[in-house]
């Protein structure tokens, strides 16, 4: 037993350093090339105006987007995968990233000719986040309301993919109807995007992650409760229903907010937690939370590193990068000998 | 320890589903009780609503009328919080899970114990010590859940409900979908944890022959209700053949074991000695053969150097076999 803990603490221990370096390699490494001792004096206010601008103003708010979207985005799918005991389950599953989308769809495509403002206007402040968000927490509550009236969460998940599918067929309704300046901008916010973001907004953002990730944290024991099912739950003293609204609220806080902040995020939730498990060979959630909170980050930082295409001049969607590395991931996870489902 | 006094008690209890405005009642009127240190087995055919019986005196579903006691306080008086130290429970549910160890499974039985996080204190380690020990899973501690066999999962789910240090113990057919030994194996040692530790454990089953030789108790469950008395008073009064009676099925209230009713219209004699004459007995009887020694059919079994010969004779003809299988397939058919 003493031996295993020796191994999941360096587990751990080098999982922090390797987000540190993928960090510090997210600052030094961009489509622009500058060199390393530039990118250190800017860090401290004394590098080259021009280069200083390019690493305060775009490189570290990324790199800090990167961080917390990853520990948020992987850590809201461990909590959705625990609840519907379902390996497949993730963040997007109950419609709060569709919920997001619909906020920000409805927002750029009927106020934006409504008053004739340009179309990429309301993506320069507080707009497009705000109707995120506003999607996002409205969908949040229906299913909540709906989970606290349901016995059984097999049928809140259906619930939860069919309200998507709803919200999937409006967007599509008002993309119909808009013009194409507007609806490129809209697809633009769909690829994600972790570099649209100011210092204030990367504040709230962390505030965000940080009480959704907290009230994960504290759900750690029922977790554990209710991977072996909600009778045994019940049994052992879990309150199941107001549990279930808890965890919903969390992994929703965690989800709606990275999805206003950057668009939504594919894939990082659904495959994160797997990874995780796979490293540490556990179930309990005392690891797994930290534990999938720092592959979040690891992995989110890797792709942007890619997105950016070092040296190239050209930047890509980060979320053609999450796709395009996560899915051999998960294809590797399911299709070897230790098997997605087998893992769970 | 023996048996002591009443652990569980039920009065005048309905149970079933309440959803919205519709309720559907399964069963009611029943008033059970179970003492400390006894094995009580609930037998009934399915859809009589044994799980639901379970899962109402487990706290899980709320009693539709009357009340159920503990230790001589109601539910409701214990209250949701306090009742996991009393009550546990193994659901039919199976272990989801292939990634979670033997231990870790039984620690989840001190859920009720341990702090916000979880931790283990000392005397947490002991019952789960204790729990894998006296359940005989001590030595696969170690191994994942999807590494040992059915019966050795079970026990595990006993370990855990025995580490979550309850009086009662409730569970919700224990021995399904086990083998013979295993199935012994778990009713003997659910027996045993009455016996040396008091508990009081309710299971259900469909294996009549190990409630009736283990249970100090039986709750039958009908249609008509629950009838609870010691398995041989159930046995003497009928009701327990009653109870399982069908076209089917005859009970042999004098053994307890049940057995296929078949047309029996075609007799034949048997001669022979030992357990090979039992053995034909059986396989005749099997394939619906009475037997009956002034039968015109008549078997012979003569023991040779090489094991015995089978002489079938009828009437004139004659013929012999070298085994039973052969005897049963080349006589005529009954009722032929």
């Amino acid at each position: 037993m003493k031996l295993t803990g020796t191994r999941i603490a360096a587990t751990m221990a080098g999982l922090a350093l390797l987000v540190l370096l993928l960090f510090m390699a997210d600052l030094f490494l961009g489509s622009t090339r500058i060199e390393v001792s530039s990118v250190i004096h800017s860090l401290f206010g004394r590098g080259e105006p021009g280069d200083e601008i390019i690493v305060m103003q775009f490189r570290l708010p990324k790199a800090l987007t990167a961080i917390l979207a990853g520990m948020a985005m992987s850590a809201s799918g461990l909590l959705m995968q625990t609840l519907f005991r379902n390996p497949l389950a993730g963040p997007d599953v109950l419609g709060v990233s569709s919920g997001a989308g619909l906020g920000v769809a409805l927002t750029l495509l009927t106020l934006t000719p409504l008053f004739s403002l340009p179309a990429g206007s309301i993506f320069t402040g507080w707009g497009v986040i705000l109707a995120a968000w506003a999607g996002a927490g409205a969908v949040m509550m229906l299913i909540m309301s709906v989970s606290a009236r349901l016995r059984d969460i097999m049928t809140v998940l259906i619930v939860g993919l069919l309200l998507a599918s709803a919200i999937s067929a409006v967007v599509n309704l008002l993309q119909y109807f808009s013009n194409e300046a507007m609806l490129r901008t809209y697809v633009i916010w769909t690829m994600g995007n972790l570099g649209n973001i100011s210092y204030p907004q990367i504040r709230a953002l962390a505030v965000a992650t940080a009480a959704g990730f907290a009230i994960a944290v504290m759900m750690v024991k029922p977790l554990n409760a209710m991977l072996m099912g909600e009778t045994f739950s019940r049994t052992v003293g879990v309150k199941v229903r107001r549990t279930r609204i808890i965890l919903l609220a969390s992994a929703s806080i965690l989800a709606g907010s990275v999805t206003a902040f950057c668009g939504p995020i594919a894939f990082i939730g659904v495959a994160v937690p797997h990874i995780a498990r796979l490293l540490f060979g556990t179930t309990d959630h005392r690891l797994l939370m930290p534990g999938t909170a720092l592959c979040g980050a690891a992995i989110l930082l890797i792709s942007d590193l890619i997105s950016v295409m070092p040296g190239g001049g050209h930047v890509i969607p980060v979320n053609t990068v999450t796709s395009l590395i996560g899915i051999p991931v998960v294809l590797w996870i399911i299709l070897g000998k230790t098997g997605l489902g087998r893992r769970f | 320890m023996g048996i002591e006094g009443i652990l569980a008690e039920t009065r005048d209890l309905a149970v079933g589903y309440r959803s919205g405005k519709r309720v559907t009642t399964v069963m009611k009127g029943l008033s059970l009780r179970a003492r400390h240190g006894e094995l009580v087995a609930l037998i009934g055919r399915n859809g009589t609503g044994k799980s639901t019986l379970l899962r109402t005196l487990a706290g899980i579903q709320q009693p539709l009328e009357g009340e159920i006691l503990i230790e001589g306080s109601t539910l409701s008086e214990i209250g949701t919080s306090r009742l996991p130290r009393m009550v546990s429970f193994v659901s039919t549910e199976p272990v989801a899970l292939r990634n979670i160890k033997v231990r870790e499974v039984v620690e989840l039985g001190r859920f009720p114990y341990t702090n916000w996080i979880g931790t283990l204190t000392g005397a947490d380690t002991e019952a789960v010590d204790a729990a894998l020990e006296a359940t005989g899973v001590a030595d696969l501690a170690g191994r994942s859940i999807d590494s040992i066999s059915d019966g050795e999962k079970q026990r595990t789910l006993v370990a855990r409900s025995l580490a979550q240090d309850t009086g009662l113990l409730v569970m919700d057919e224990p021995t399904a979908f086990l083998d013979l030994p295993s199935r012994y194996g778990i009713v003997s040692l659910l027996r045993q944890l009455t016996r040396e530790r008091g508990k009081c454990v309710i299971y259900s089953t469909h294996d009549l022959d190990t409630a009736i030789n283990e249970a100090d108790r039986i709750w039958l469950m009908t249609g008509d209700g629950v009838t609870e008395g010691a398995p041989e008073d159930l046995m003497l009064t009928g009701r327990l053949a009653r109870a399982f009676e069908s076209p089917l099925l005859s009970f042999s209230a004098s053994d307890g074991t049940f057995s296929f009713v078949r047309s029996r219209d075609t007799s034949i004699a048997l001669e022979g000695r030992g357990r090979t004459a039992k053995m034909t007995a059986r396989a005749l009887s099997r394939c619906g053969y009475t037997i009956d020694p002034q039968a015109r059919l008549a078997v012979k079994i003569i023991e040779g150097h090489d094991g015995p010969v089978w002489t079938v004779s009828s009437g004139s003809s004659e013929r012999t076999f070298r085994s039973i299988y052969d005897l049963v397939t080349n006589i005529p058919e009954p009722g032929h």
